[in-house]
Protein backbone atom coordinates (compact mmCIF):
# COMPACT_ATOMS: atom_id res chain seq x y z
CA UNK A 1 0.00 0.00 0.00
CA UNK A 2 2.82 2.21 1.06
CA UNK A 3 4.80 1.15 -2.30
CA UNK A 4 1.85 2.43 -4.24
CA UNK A 5 1.61 5.90 -2.39
CA UNK A 6 4.98 6.56 -2.48
CA UNK A 7 5.02 6.25 -6.07
CA UNK A 8 2.98 9.58 -6.62
CA UNK A 9 5.23 12.58 -6.75
CA UNK A 10 4.80 15.89 -7.81
CA UNK A 11 5.20 15.66 -11.64
CA UNK A 12 2.15 13.37 -11.14
CA UNK A 13 -0.11 16.37 -10.48
CA UNK A 14 1.04 18.48 -13.53
CA UNK A 15 -2.11 18.15 -15.72
CA UNK A 16 -4.12 18.89 -12.76
CA UNK A 17 -1.72 21.96 -12.48
CA UNK A 18 -2.45 22.87 -16.00
CA UNK A 19 -6.02 22.31 -16.19
CA UNK A 20 -7.43 24.21 -13.54
CA UNK A 21 -6.25 27.47 -14.88
CA UNK A 22 -7.46 26.99 -18.36
CA UNK A 23 -10.34 26.28 -16.85
CA UNK A 24 -10.59 29.72 -14.69
CA UNK A 25 -9.71 31.29 -18.19
CA UNK A 26 -12.39 29.29 -19.69
CA UNK A 27 -14.86 30.51 -17.44
CA UNK A 28 -13.35 34.25 -17.87
CA UNK A 29 -13.31 34.40 -20.87
CA UNK A 30 -17.04 33.31 -21.29
CA UNK A 31 -18.82 36.05 -18.46
CA UNK A 32 -16.41 38.58 -19.00
CA UNK A 33 -15.11 38.47 -22.24
CA UNK A 34 -17.47 37.72 -24.70
CA UNK A 35 -20.02 40.48 -25.47
CA UNK A 36 -23.62 39.69 -24.66
CA UNK A 37 -25.48 38.48 -27.97
CA UNK A 38 -28.18 41.28 -29.45
CA UNK A 39 -31.48 38.92 -29.71
CA UNK A 40 -30.29 36.17 -26.79
CA UNK A 41 -28.45 38.36 -24.19
CA UNK A 42 -26.54 36.31 -21.49
CA UNK A 43 -28.40 33.14 -22.39
CA UNK A 44 -26.29 32.71 -25.88
CA UNK A 45 -22.97 31.99 -23.22
CA UNK A 46 -24.24 28.41 -22.56
CA UNK A 47 -23.26 27.72 -26.24
CA UNK A 48 -19.38 28.08 -25.42
CA UNK A 49 -19.89 25.24 -22.70
CA UNK A 50 -22.31 23.80 -24.50
CA UNK A 51 -19.70 23.20 -27.94
CA UNK A 52 -17.21 22.15 -25.54
CA UNK A 53 -19.03 19.84 -23.60
CA UNK A 54 -20.35 18.12 -27.22
CA UNK A 55 -17.21 17.79 -29.17
CA UNK A 56 -15.50 15.86 -25.70
CA UNK A 57 -18.34 13.42 -25.77
CA UNK A 58 -17.82 12.96 -28.96
CA UNK A 59 -13.93 12.51 -29.05
CA UNK A 60 -14.74 10.40 -25.90
CA UNK A 61 -16.83 7.98 -27.42
CA UNK A 62 -14.11 7.87 -30.51
CA UNK A 63 -11.69 6.81 -27.83
CA UNK A 64 -13.83 4.12 -26.03
CA UNK A 65 -13.68 2.13 -29.57
CA UNK A 66 -10.80 2.38 -30.52
CA UNK A 67 -8.75 1.45 -27.05
CA UNK A 68 -11.36 -1.46 -26.87
CA UNK A 69 -10.67 -2.51 -30.88
CA UNK A 70 -6.94 -2.05 -28.88
CA UNK A 71 -8.14 -4.60 -26.16
CA UNK A 72 -9.57 -7.24 -28.74
CA UNK A 73 -6.51 -7.32 -30.68
CA UNK A 74 -3.72 -7.41 -27.28
CA UNK A 75 -6.17 -8.19 -24.86
CA UNK A 76 -4.00 -6.23 -22.24
CA UNK A 77 -6.40 -4.69 -19.70
CA UNK A 78 -4.42 -1.35 -19.61
CA UNK A 79 -6.68 -0.79 -22.87
CA UNK A 80 -9.77 -1.33 -20.88
CA UNK A 81 -8.81 1.27 -18.55
CA UNK A 82 -8.76 3.97 -21.31
CA UNK A 83 -12.06 2.66 -22.81
CA UNK A 84 -13.83 2.44 -19.00
CA UNK A 85 -12.67 6.30 -18.06
CA UNK A 86 -13.73 7.13 -21.40
CA UNK A 87 -16.84 6.06 -21.32
CA UNK A 88 -17.80 7.56 -17.77
CA UNK A 89 -16.24 10.87 -19.21
CA UNK A 90 -18.03 10.55 -22.33
CA UNK A 91 -21.57 9.93 -20.53
CA UNK A 92 -20.57 12.68 -18.45
CA UNK A 93 -20.29 15.40 -21.26
CA UNK A 94 -23.27 13.53 -23.11
CA UNK A 95 -25.33 14.48 -19.89
CA UNK A 96 -24.24 18.00 -20.01
CA UNK A 97 -24.37 18.52 -23.77
CA UNK A 98 -27.88 17.57 -23.06
CA UNK A 99 -28.98 19.93 -20.21
CA UNK A 100 -26.92 22.49 -21.54
CA UNK A 101 -28.62 22.08 -25.05
CA UNK A 102 -32.08 21.93 -24.02
CA UNK A 103 -31.28 25.32 -21.71
CA UNK A 104 -30.51 27.38 -24.67
CA UNK A 105 -33.04 25.58 -26.59
CA UNK A 106 -35.96 27.03 -24.53
CA UNK A 107 -34.37 29.93 -24.99
CA UNK A 108 -34.16 30.28 -28.55
CA UNK A 109 -36.53 28.18 -29.67
CA UNK A 110 -39.17 28.82 -26.51
CA UNK A 111 -38.92 24.70 -26.05
CA UNK A 112 -36.96 22.45 -24.06
CA UNK A 113 -36.66 19.82 -26.45
CA UNK A 114 -36.80 19.35 -30.18
CA UNK A 115 -36.21 16.57 -32.44
CA UNK A 116 -33.35 18.45 -34.54
CA UNK A 117 -31.02 15.80 -35.81
CA UNK A 118 -28.60 17.08 -33.67
CA UNK A 119 -30.07 16.70 -30.49
CA UNK A 120 -31.41 13.18 -31.87
CA UNK A 121 -27.78 11.89 -32.24
CA UNK A 122 -27.10 13.48 -28.89
CA UNK A 123 -30.11 11.64 -27.03
CA UNK A 124 -28.64 8.52 -28.79
CA UNK A 125 -25.02 8.79 -27.78
CA UNK A 126 -26.28 8.97 -24.38
CA UNK A 127 -28.61 5.97 -24.34
CA UNK A 128 -25.94 3.92 -25.86
CA UNK A 129 -23.36 5.40 -23.31
CA UNK A 130 -25.65 4.64 -20.40
CA UNK A 131 -26.56 1.13 -22.11
CA UNK A 132 -22.82 0.31 -22.01
CA UNK A 133 -22.44 1.57 -18.35
CA UNK A 134 -25.49 -0.34 -16.86
CA UNK A 135 -24.12 -3.48 -19.09
CA UNK A 136 -20.23 -3.33 -17.75
CA UNK A 137 -21.55 -2.75 -14.05
CA UNK A 138 -23.80 -6.20 -14.08
CA UNK A 139 -20.04 -8.12 -15.11
CA UNK A 140 -17.40 -8.91 -12.49
CA UNK A 141 -14.14 -10.71 -14.26
CA UNK A 142 -12.47 -7.91 -15.47
CA UNK A 143 -11.60 -9.67 -18.80
CA UNK A 144 -15.29 -10.52 -19.74
CA UNK A 145 -16.11 -6.91 -18.54
CA UNK A 146 -13.24 -5.66 -21.09
CA UNK A 147 -14.20 -7.55 -24.09
CA UNK A 148 -17.85 -7.02 -23.91
CA UNK A 149 -17.70 -3.59 -23.40
CA UNK A 150 -15.62 -3.38 -26.40
CA UNK A 151 -18.19 -5.04 -28.87
CA UNK A 152 -20.36 -3.04 -27.02
CA UNK A 153 -18.29 0.56 -28.43
CA UNK A 154 -17.33 -0.85 -31.15
CA UNK A 155 -21.15 -1.41 -32.15
CA UNK A 156 -21.72 2.45 -30.80
CA UNK A 157 -19.21 3.67 -33.36
CA UNK A 158 -20.68 2.06 -36.42
CA UNK A 159 -24.32 3.34 -35.52
CA UNK A 160 -22.99 7.06 -35.23
CA UNK A 161 -23.05 7.73 -39.15
CA UNK A 162 -26.19 5.74 -39.45
CA UNK A 163 -28.10 8.05 -36.91
CA UNK A 164 -27.03 11.51 -38.20
CA UNK A 165 -27.62 10.90 -41.53
CA UNK A 166 -31.23 9.49 -40.65
CA UNK A 167 -31.66 12.44 -37.76
CA UNK A 168 -30.74 14.76 -40.86
CA UNK A 169 -32.92 13.09 -43.12
CA UNK A 170 -35.82 13.48 -40.90
CA UNK A 171 -35.72 16.92 -39.94
CA UNK A 172 -33.45 19.83 -38.80
CA UNK A 173 -33.46 23.65 -37.50
CA UNK A 174 -30.14 23.56 -35.60
CA UNK A 175 -27.63 26.32 -36.86
CA UNK A 176 -25.61 24.63 -38.72
CA UNK A 177 -23.00 27.31 -38.67
CA UNK A 178 -23.14 29.64 -36.15
CA UNK A 179 -22.11 33.56 -37.64
CA UNK A 180 -20.37 35.15 -34.97
CA UNK A 181 -18.28 38.13 -34.26
CA UNK A 182 -14.25 37.61 -33.61
CA UNK A 183 -14.43 37.90 -29.96
CA UNK A 184 -16.91 35.82 -29.67
CA UNK A 185 -14.99 33.00 -32.43
CA UNK A 186 -12.13 33.77 -29.76
CA UNK A 187 -13.78 32.84 -26.75
CA UNK A 188 -15.37 29.56 -28.25
CA UNK A 189 -11.89 28.26 -29.51
CA UNK A 190 -10.63 28.91 -26.08
CA UNK A 191 -13.34 27.36 -24.24
CA UNK A 192 -12.85 24.26 -26.37
CA UNK A 193 -9.72 24.10 -25.67
CA UNK A 194 -9.49 24.70 -22.00
CA UNK A 195 -12.87 22.34 -21.76
CA UNK A 196 -10.82 19.45 -23.76
CA UNK A 197 -8.03 19.73 -22.26
CA UNK A 198 -9.97 19.60 -18.04
CA UNK A 199 -11.59 16.48 -19.52
CA UNK A 200 -8.17 15.03 -20.82
CA UNK A 201 -7.11 15.47 -17.31
CA UNK A 202 -10.31 13.74 -15.50
CA UNK A 203 -9.96 10.53 -17.96
CA UNK A 204 -6.22 10.59 -17.12
CA UNK A 205 -7.11 10.85 -13.28
CA UNK A 206 -10.10 8.23 -14.02
CA UNK A 207 -7.75 5.65 -16.23
CA UNK A 208 -4.74 5.69 -13.08
CA UNK A 209 -7.67 5.02 -10.77
CA UNK A 210 -8.54 2.01 -12.79
CA UNK A 211 -4.73 1.02 -13.12
CA UNK A 212 -4.19 1.10 -8.96
CA UNK A 213 -7.61 -0.41 -8.45
CA UNK A 214 -6.60 -3.55 -10.70
CA UNK A 215 -2.81 -3.18 -8.73
CA UNK A 216 -4.83 -3.72 -5.34
CA UNK A 217 -7.08 -6.66 -6.64
CA UNK A 218 -3.96 -7.89 -7.39
CA UNK A 219 -2.10 -7.40 -4.56
CA UNK A 220 -5.27 -9.01 -2.55
CA UNK A 221 -5.00 -12.17 -4.45
CA UNK A 222 -1.52 -12.62 -4.24
CA UNK A 223 -1.67 -11.86 -0.21
CA UNK A 224 -4.79 -14.25 -0.48
CA UNK A 225 -2.86 -17.22 -1.88
CA UNK B 1 -20.40 -24.30 -44.75
CA UNK B 2 -23.56 -24.34 -45.91
CA UNK B 3 -24.57 -27.52 -44.71
CA UNK B 4 -23.40 -26.48 -40.87
CA UNK B 5 -25.54 -23.60 -41.68
CA UNK B 6 -28.14 -25.69 -42.67
CA UNK B 7 -28.14 -28.16 -39.70
CA UNK B 8 -27.84 -24.55 -36.86
CA UNK B 9 -31.41 -23.34 -38.76
CA UNK B 10 -32.47 -26.91 -38.47
CA UNK B 11 -31.44 -27.39 -34.92
CA UNK B 12 -33.07 -24.10 -34.14
CA UNK B 13 -36.62 -24.37 -36.07
CA UNK B 14 -37.15 -27.99 -35.20
CA UNK B 15 -37.05 -26.81 -31.22
CA UNK B 16 -38.97 -24.22 -31.67
CA UNK B 17 -41.75 -25.52 -33.62
CA UNK B 18 -41.48 -28.91 -30.74
CA UNK B 19 -41.31 -26.64 -28.05
CA UNK B 20 -43.15 -23.39 -29.05
CA UNK B 21 -41.59 -21.43 -26.43
CA UNK B 22 -40.80 -18.25 -27.92
CA UNK B 23 -43.18 -17.42 -31.21
CA UNK B 24 -46.29 -17.59 -29.78
CA UNK B 25 -45.32 -15.37 -26.87
CA UNK B 26 -43.45 -12.96 -29.55
CA UNK B 27 -46.84 -13.25 -31.43
CA UNK B 28 -49.46 -12.80 -28.83
CA UNK B 29 -47.20 -9.45 -27.34
CA UNK B 30 -47.36 -8.17 -31.09
CA UNK B 31 -50.94 -8.70 -31.60
CA UNK B 32 -51.67 -7.07 -27.72
CA UNK B 33 -49.37 -4.13 -28.50
CA UNK B 34 -50.64 -3.59 -32.44
CA UNK B 35 -54.42 -3.15 -30.52
CA UNK B 36 -53.04 -1.09 -28.10
CA UNK B 37 -52.11 1.26 -30.56
CA UNK B 38 -54.58 1.00 -33.02
CA UNK B 39 -57.28 1.60 -29.71
CA UNK B 40 -55.22 5.39 -29.87
CA UNK B 41 -55.30 5.52 -33.51
CA UNK B 42 -59.03 7.43 -33.21
CA UNK B 43 -57.73 10.34 -35.99
CA UNK B 44 -58.54 11.47 -39.58
CA UNK B 45 -57.27 9.43 -42.09
CA UNK B 46 -54.39 11.34 -43.29
CA UNK B 47 -52.65 11.47 -39.64
CA UNK B 48 -53.18 7.67 -39.36
CA UNK B 49 -51.35 7.49 -42.77
CA UNK B 50 -48.62 9.25 -41.46
CA UNK B 51 -48.20 7.47 -38.01
CA UNK B 52 -49.49 3.95 -39.01
CA UNK B 53 -45.31 3.03 -40.24
CA UNK B 54 -44.06 4.59 -37.28
CA UNK B 55 -46.11 2.21 -34.89
CA UNK B 56 -46.06 -1.28 -36.95
CA UNK B 57 -42.53 -0.89 -36.69
CA UNK B 58 -42.35 -0.15 -33.10
CA UNK B 59 -45.03 -2.75 -32.60
CA UNK B 60 -42.29 -5.35 -34.65
CA UNK B 61 -39.47 -3.82 -32.58
CA UNK B 62 -41.08 -4.66 -29.49
CA UNK B 63 -42.50 -8.34 -30.27
CA UNK B 64 -39.63 -9.05 -31.86
CA UNK B 65 -36.94 -8.52 -29.61
CA UNK B 66 -38.64 -11.72 -27.24
CA UNK B 67 -37.18 -13.63 -30.20
CA UNK B 68 -33.84 -12.11 -30.61
CA UNK B 69 -33.11 -12.32 -26.68
CA UNK B 70 -34.87 -15.98 -26.88
CA UNK B 71 -31.88 -16.95 -29.36
CA UNK B 72 -29.41 -17.06 -26.76
CA UNK B 73 -31.19 -17.22 -23.89
CA UNK B 74 -32.53 -20.31 -24.98
CA UNK B 75 -28.86 -22.02 -25.47
CA UNK B 76 -27.78 -20.88 -21.87
CA UNK B 77 -30.27 -23.29 -19.90
CA UNK B 78 -28.98 -26.56 -19.07
CA UNK B 79 -25.12 -26.93 -20.99
CA UNK B 80 -26.52 -25.87 -24.13
CA UNK B 81 -24.07 -22.96 -24.78
CA UNK B 82 -21.43 -25.65 -24.36
CA UNK B 83 -22.36 -28.13 -26.51
CA UNK B 84 -22.93 -25.62 -29.10
CA UNK B 85 -19.64 -24.21 -29.35
CA UNK B 86 -18.47 -28.25 -28.84
CA UNK B 87 -19.27 -28.48 -32.12
CA UNK B 88 -17.07 -28.40 -35.18
CA UNK B 89 -19.02 -25.11 -36.33
CA UNK B 90 -17.11 -21.50 -36.73
CA UNK B 91 -18.50 -18.82 -34.71
CA UNK B 92 -19.57 -17.11 -37.92
CA UNK B 93 -21.80 -20.28 -38.69
CA UNK B 94 -23.35 -20.03 -35.55
CA UNK B 95 -24.17 -16.13 -36.22
CA UNK B 96 -25.04 -16.71 -39.37
CA UNK B 97 -27.76 -19.68 -38.78
CA UNK B 98 -29.15 -17.64 -35.09
CA UNK B 99 -29.75 -14.54 -38.00
CA UNK B 100 -31.47 -16.41 -40.41
CA UNK B 101 -33.37 -17.81 -37.31
CA UNK B 102 -34.62 -14.46 -36.61
CA UNK B 103 -35.24 -13.32 -39.89
CA UNK B 104 -37.56 -16.05 -40.31
CA UNK B 105 -38.84 -15.02 -36.92
CA UNK B 106 -39.35 -11.68 -37.49
CA UNK B 107 -40.75 -12.54 -40.80
CA UNK B 108 -43.58 -14.70 -39.33
CA UNK B 109 -44.36 -11.58 -37.06
CA UNK B 110 -44.74 -9.32 -39.93
CA UNK B 111 -47.18 -11.66 -41.98
CA UNK B 112 -49.74 -11.48 -38.70
CA UNK B 113 -48.72 -7.92 -38.01
CA UNK B 114 -49.04 -5.91 -41.53
CA UNK B 115 -52.74 -7.34 -42.25
CA UNK B 116 -53.68 -7.02 -38.82
CA UNK B 117 -52.35 -2.64 -38.97
CA UNK B 118 -54.27 -2.73 -42.22
CA UNK B 119 -57.49 -4.22 -40.66
CA UNK B 120 -57.34 -2.28 -37.56
CA UNK B 121 -56.93 1.13 -38.95
CA UNK B 122 -58.12 0.90 -42.61
CA UNK B 123 -54.60 2.23 -43.74
CA UNK B 124 -53.96 0.76 -47.01
CA UNK B 125 -50.57 -0.92 -46.24
CA UNK B 126 -51.35 -3.62 -48.71
CA UNK B 127 -52.06 -1.91 -51.47
CA UNK B 128 -48.54 -2.37 -52.39
CA UNK B 129 -47.31 -5.40 -51.42
CA UNK B 130 -44.04 -5.26 -52.99
CA UNK B 131 -42.44 -1.87 -51.52
CA UNK B 132 -43.80 -2.68 -48.30
CA UNK B 133 -42.18 -6.84 -48.75
CA UNK B 134 -38.63 -4.98 -49.41
CA UNK B 135 -39.27 -2.62 -46.66
CA UNK B 136 -39.64 -5.43 -44.34
CA UNK B 137 -36.73 -7.88 -45.49
CA UNK B 138 -34.52 -5.46 -45.38
CA UNK B 139 -35.94 -3.97 -41.73
CA UNK B 140 -35.36 -7.52 -40.41
CA UNK B 141 -31.80 -7.98 -42.03
CA UNK B 142 -31.07 -5.27 -40.09
CA UNK B 143 -32.82 -6.01 -36.41
CA UNK B 144 -31.83 -9.22 -37.11
CA UNK B 145 -28.15 -8.67 -37.29
CA UNK B 146 -27.86 -6.30 -34.27
CA UNK B 147 -30.11 -7.97 -32.15
CA UNK B 148 -28.57 -11.66 -32.80
CA UNK B 149 -25.17 -9.67 -31.87
CA UNK B 150 -26.15 -7.99 -29.22
CA UNK B 151 -28.31 -10.82 -27.22
CA UNK B 152 -25.16 -12.59 -27.96
CA UNK B 153 -23.54 -9.92 -25.67
CA UNK B 154 -26.09 -9.42 -23.45
CA UNK B 155 -26.58 -13.25 -22.73
CA UNK B 156 -22.96 -13.49 -22.04
CA UNK B 157 -22.73 -10.45 -19.97
CA UNK B 158 -23.85 -11.57 -16.50
CA UNK B 159 -21.51 -14.32 -15.03
CA UNK B 160 -24.52 -16.69 -14.53
CA UNK B 161 -27.38 -17.53 -16.25
CA UNK B 162 -29.46 -15.25 -18.79
CA UNK B 163 -32.01 -13.28 -16.05
CA UNK B 164 -30.72 -9.86 -16.55
CA UNK B 165 -30.44 -10.52 -20.77
CA UNK B 166 -34.23 -9.76 -21.12
CA UNK B 167 -33.84 -6.28 -19.97
CA UNK B 168 -30.48 -5.73 -21.06
CA UNK B 169 -31.21 -6.49 -24.27
CA UNK B 170 -34.06 -3.67 -25.16
CA UNK B 171 -31.85 -1.44 -23.43
CA UNK B 172 -29.05 -2.47 -25.63
CA UNK B 173 -30.35 -2.68 -28.86
CA UNK B 174 -33.29 -0.06 -29.33
CA UNK B 175 -30.92 3.06 -29.60
CA UNK B 176 -28.72 1.28 -31.98
CA UNK B 177 -31.51 0.59 -33.96
CA UNK B 178 -32.99 3.92 -34.01
CA UNK B 179 -31.66 4.94 -37.15
CA UNK B 180 -33.07 1.31 -39.05
CA UNK B 181 -36.65 2.26 -36.86
CA UNK B 182 -36.44 5.77 -38.24
CA UNK B 183 -35.65 4.80 -42.40
CA UNK B 184 -38.48 1.78 -41.95
CA UNK B 185 -41.10 3.97 -40.54
CA UNK B 186 -40.44 6.73 -43.12
CA UNK B 187 -40.19 4.61 -46.17
CA UNK B 188 -43.65 2.78 -44.74
CA UNK B 189 -45.17 5.99 -44.85
CA UNK B 190 -43.77 6.84 -48.50
CA UNK B 191 -45.24 3.60 -49.49
CA UNK B 192 -48.57 4.05 -48.01
CA UNK B 193 -48.65 7.54 -49.75
CA UNK B 194 -47.56 6.11 -53.20
CA UNK B 195 -44.42 8.34 -52.94
CA UNK B 196 -41.91 6.25 -54.49
CA UNK B 197 -39.34 9.50 -55.14
CA UNK B 198 -35.99 10.06 -54.38
CA UNK B 199 -36.84 10.15 -50.66
CA UNK B 200 -37.78 6.67 -50.73
CA UNK B 201 -35.11 5.41 -52.30
CA UNK B 202 -32.72 7.01 -49.97
CA UNK B 203 -34.39 5.88 -46.91
CA UNK B 204 -34.41 2.19 -48.76
CA UNK B 205 -30.27 2.56 -49.23
CA UNK B 206 -30.36 3.65 -45.13
CA UNK B 207 -32.07 0.67 -44.65
CA UNK B 208 -30.07 -1.44 -47.19
CA UNK B 209 -26.62 0.63 -45.35
CA UNK B 210 -27.84 -0.62 -42.33
CA UNK B 211 -27.93 -4.52 -42.61
CA UNK B 212 -24.78 -4.70 -44.61
CA UNK B 213 -22.59 -2.61 -41.98
CA UNK B 214 -24.40 -4.68 -38.84
CA UNK B 215 -24.02 -8.19 -41.02
CA UNK B 216 -20.41 -7.88 -41.44
CA UNK B 217 -20.00 -6.42 -38.03
CA UNK B 218 -21.80 -9.41 -36.67
CA UNK B 219 -19.28 -11.55 -38.27
CA UNK B 220 -16.04 -10.00 -37.36
CA UNK B 221 -17.15 -9.15 -33.70
CA UNK B 222 -19.74 -12.40 -32.71
CA UNK B 223 -16.28 -14.19 -32.18
CA UNK B 224 -15.46 -11.61 -29.04
CA UNK B 225 -19.02 -11.84 -28.26
CA UNK B 226 -19.20 -15.62 -27.24
CA UNK B 227 -15.75 -16.15 -26.35
CA UNK B 228 -15.64 -17.56 -22.50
Amino acid sequence: MSEIALRRSIYDYLPQWVAAPMVATAIVAIFLVAPTEATMGDAQRIVYIHVSVAWTALASFVIMAASGGMYLVRRNLAWDHWSRAALEIGWLCCTLTLATGSLWAHSAWNTWWTWDPRLTTAFVLWAMYSAALVLRSGIDDPHRRARIGAVVAIVGLLDVPLVIMATRWFRGIHPKSPHMEPTMQAVLATSVVCFTAFFAVLLLMRRGQFQLAEELDDLQEEFAS
Amino acid sequence: MAKKLYYMVAKDLLSECRALRTWPAMLLLGVVVAMMFAMQMDLPPERQRQIAGSLLWLTIFFAGSLALDRSFAAEREEGCWEGLFCYPVSPTAVYLGKLFVNVVALTALECVLIPLFAILTDVPLLAHPVPIIAIAMLGNLGLAAVGTLLSAVANGAPACGSRQSSYLLPLLVLPAVIPLVLGAAEATRLAIEHDFSTDWWRWMQLLACFAVVFVTAGIVLFEFAIED
